[in-house]
C-alpha cells in the first residue's frame, strides 16, 4: 500500500482561478497570480510505474484535452499553497471518482489546491496565504485548510 | 412614498424575472439592478437577492458574489436597517457575506448552505416551510401568522445548513432559524427535510431581524399555475401560498 499524491490542473485558461484572484485582490489580499488544481491523495496497491496511466484513464477526473497531471513528491502543500478539503463522511474512492474506480486505488481524499504567487513569481508568504484562506478560500463551517 | 426595492442580478442569477413580477404584484416599486450598476444601490430601501448560480458558484456557492461590489452596499444597507431577502442562491450569498446568522465578522461565514445529504445531488421538490420564530422576530415575516406554513420549491444541490456544533447551538438559541421544513400538515419530522439540513433549517435570520435567507423558492409557488395541487376551476394567476412571504415583505417595506 502506497500513499500517492497527484495534482490535476488545467492547461486551458482557468476562469475560476481568475475570478478568485480578482475577488482576493479586491478583498486586499496581496497576490499577483493564483493557480488552482484538484489534489488527490490516494492509497494505491498498484505499482508506481503505471500510476499516472491508471489515473489518466479515468475520464471522470482527467480529460487530456484540458487537464495536466502532476505527481507530487510530498504529501503536504508546497510553499505558497493551501489545500482546502471539505468535511465529508468516509473516503470511498468509488464515490469520489464519479462512480468509476481507478484500478489499485482503495481510498482517496480530494482537496482543492490554491497556489499564490507574488509579483516576482515567487510563492506567496504564509501570511498572504492565510489571509486568502480567511477572506475567501475556505469556509471553516464546511472545510478545513492546510497551508504549506 | 414607499421605499424602492432592488432585485440584484449577478452574473449567473436566473430567477430575477419571477421575483420582480411578484414584488410588483404587491405594488412595490421594484427594479432589476445588474452588477454593473452597483453604484445605484444606495438609493434603494430594500434588497432582494434571487436564485441562480451567481458567478457560476465558483469556489463555493455564493462565495464570489459575497465579494462583489454590489454586496458592499447590501452589507452597509443591512447594517443601517434596510431589508435584505435572499432566496436560494441569494440566501447562499447572504450567508457567505456573513449577514446571517450575523454572529461573525463581515464576509466571515459561521455556517454554510452546502451539498445536500445523504445524496449530494441537485433536488427539485415541492416542499413546505413553517415559520419557526415569533412573526415579529423578523421584520420580513412580521405580517405572517404564527407558525405560518408556506409552500415552495426546493431546487438546489447545496441547501443543507451546516456549521460546527457551537455555531448550530448559537443559531438555535439565538432565534436565527426563521423557517424549518415541514410536512403539508405542519408537522416537522426529519422526513420533511429534503436535503439533510441541520436542525431541519430552511431559512435563517440575523440578530436584528432585518435580513432573511431562505433556501426554497417561495416565488416559484406564488401563483396557482405553479402549485402541484391546484384545484380545477381556480384561476391560473390567482396568488398561491408562496406569495404570502412576499406579501409580508411588502408590508415590511411599507413600514420603512
Amino acid at each position: 500500500m502506497n500513499l500517492r499524491v497527484v495534482a490535476i490542473g488545467l492547461k486551458i485558461p482557468d476562469n475560476e482561478a481568475y475570478t478568485a484572484l480578482v475577488a482576493l485582490r479586491r478583498a486586499g489580499v496581496n497576490a499577483a497570480k493564483l493557480e488552482r488544481a484538484v489534489v488527490w491523495r490516494v492509497e494505491d496497491t498498484g505499482d508506481a510505474a503505471s500510476f499516472v496511466e491508471r489515473v489518466e484513464h479515468n475520464e471522470a477526473i482527467f480529460n487530456p484535452n484540458k487537464h495536466t497531471l502532476t505527481v507530487l513528491e510530498g504529501i503536504v502543500p508546497r510553499p505558497g499553497e493551501v489545500w482546502v478539503e471539505e468535511f465529508v463522511e468516509g473516503d470511498d474512492a468509488k464515490a469520489y471518482f464519479g462512480g468509476k474506480m481507478i484500478e489499485g486505488v482503495t481510498r482517496a481524499h480530494r482537496c482543492v489546491s490554491w497556489r499564490l504567487f507574488d509579483e516576482d513569481g515567487a510563492p506567496a508568504g504564509t501570511d498572504v496565504v492565510q489571509d486568502a484562506v480567511d477572506r475567501l478560500l475556505c469556509n471553516p463551517a464546511i472545510e478545513r485548510a492546510t497551508i504549506g | 412614498m414607499n421605499a424602492r426595492v432592488a432585485v440584484l442580478v449577478f452574473p449567473g442569477t436566473n430567477s430575477e424575472d419571477e421575483t420582480l413580477r411578484l414584488l410588483r404584484a404587491f405594488d412595490l416599486d421594484a427594479d432589476l439592478v445588474h452588477w454593473s450598476r452597483a453604484h445605484t444601490l444606495p438609493a434603494y430601501g430594500a434588497y432582494v437577492l434571487p436564485g441562480g448560480f451567481a458567478y457560476e458558484d465558483r469556489i463555493r456557492a455564493g462565495a464570489i458574489a459575497a465579494h462583489d461590489p454590489m454586496m458592499d452596499h447590501v452589507i452597509a444597507g443591512a447594517r443601517s436597517g434596510k431589508l435584505v431577502l435572499g432566496i436560494c442562491n441569494g440566501a447562499q450569498i447572504v450567508l457567505e457575506a456573513g449577514l446571517v446568522p450575523g454572529t461573525g465578522a463581515e464576509r466571515t461565514p459561521t455556517a454554510a448552505f452546502t451539498k445536500n445529504a445523504p445524496i449530494p445531488k441537485f433536488i427539485c421538490k415541492h416542499v413546505y416551510v413553517k415559520l419557526a420564530i415569533a412573526p415579529d422576530r423578523c421584520a420580513i415575516t412580521a405580517a405572517l401568522p404564527e407558525g405560518a406554513l408556506i409552500p415552495a420549491w426546493a431546487a438546489h444541490g447545496e441547501g443543507r445548513l451546516a456549521a460546527t456544533d457551537e455555531h448550530l447551538d448559537e443559531i438555535a438559541r439565538g432565534g436565527h432559524m426563521a423557517f424549518v421544513y415541514a410536512h403539508e400538515d405542519g408537522s416537522t419530522a426529519p422526513s420533511a427535510t429534503p436535503n439533510g439540513s441541520a436542525l431541519g433549517c430552511a431559512a435563517l435570520t440575523n440578530i436584528e431581524g432585518n435580513v432573511l435567507a431562505i433556501m426554497p423558492h417561495v416565488e416559484r409557488d406564488a401563483w396557482n399555475f405553479n402549485h402541484p395541487d391546484r384545484r380545477a376551476g381556480t384561476a391560473m394567476l390567482a396568488p398561491s401560498g408562496g406569495s404570502l412571504l412576499f406579501k409580508s415583505f411588502a408590508q415590511a417595506v411599507r413600514r420603512l
